[in-house]
């Protein structure tokens, strides 16, 4: 029980919702790479209104005091503004490119603050300044 | 986060079977079959999904090989009237059929298909790295 309080006090649940959203769109973005030759293809995000979602949820579960569940799905992005290609495929490879380093970085930044997280609670239980 | 490696895999793995295809081409490029019909260029066909993953999830994501499909294009056709597959009468008389490869748009099929290999092992890469940093946590 203390061990759980631990792990869902603070910032710890909002931080987990961000990494696991980094981690489900770093499957988006790697699944349209795979499919930057398929014919018919539409490339895939993941929804921010899910992310928010799920982040207002994670919040409120800790409040409550309760663990969040739940996740973000993958949904064909509509409209996306990039050109369709005579495959009939809407392939960015500059965007997926762009994309693929800031989401690295977000996932980076993410696991940094985690780190942090756990190193101050490491400090309390180890009483030292 | 561990299945995120298998679409990059199916990507590359769908990339190589294009390349195959397209050195297949180049070295028939002139080859006849013992009736002396000429050697048809191979298409390949992605489709998005992973027929070969395990779980539901893994099937939808990644990248596998639909079909091989012959080129329907027509052939090209050299005047030998000497040759033994020399076509008799008709419009291309004296002339022998060759096969429909076209080296130039192979070796462009070829430069696409190993920038997008390279986008998958980018992919990859960066995924990786990513893992490496969750598993740093329980350091």
């Amino acid at each position: 029980m203390l061990i759980a309080d631990l792990a869902n006090s603070g910032s710890m649940p909002v931080l987990e919702r961000a990494l696991s959203f980094a981690a489900a769109r770093q499957r988006s973005l790697v699944h349209n790479i795979a499919n930057i030759d398929t014919p018919d293809f539409r490339m895939q995000d993941v929804s921010l209104k899910d992310f928010r979602a799920s982040l207002r949820e994670a919040v409120e579960a800790r409040r409550e005091g309760r663990v969040a569940g739940g996740g973000v799905e993958a949904t064909t992005a509509k409209d996306s503004g990039n050109i369709l290609y005579h495959d009939r495929n809407n392939r960015s490879v500059e965007g997926l490119m762009q994309d693929l380093a800031e989401n690295a970085l977000a996932y980076r930044l993410t696991t940094d603050l985690i780190r942090r997280e756990t190193d101050i609670l490491r400090t309390a239980i180890s009483q030292r300044v | 986060m561990y299945g995120l490696l298998d679409i990059s895999t199916s990507g590359m793995i769908a990339q190589r079977e294009r390349m195959t295809a397209i050195s297949a081409n180049l070295a028939n490029r002139t080859s006849t079959h013992a009736d002396g019909t000429p050697f048809r260029a191979k298409r390949v066909f992605f489709a998005p999904g992973d027929p070969t993953a395990t779980t539901a999830a893994g099937r939808k994501l990644g990248v596998h090989v639909a079909r091989i499909d012959d080129d329907p294009s027509a052939f090209t056709y050299r005047h030998d009237p000497t040759h033994p597959h020399a076509i008799k009468s008709g419009k291309h008389a004296g002339q022998v059929a060759e096969s429909n490869v076209n080296p130039v748009a192979e070796q462009i099929n070829a430069i696409q298909a190993s920038r997008a290999y390279e986008a998958n092992v980018v992919a990859a890469e960066a995924t990786k790295m990513m893992m490496a940093q969750a598993l740093r946590l329980l350091a």
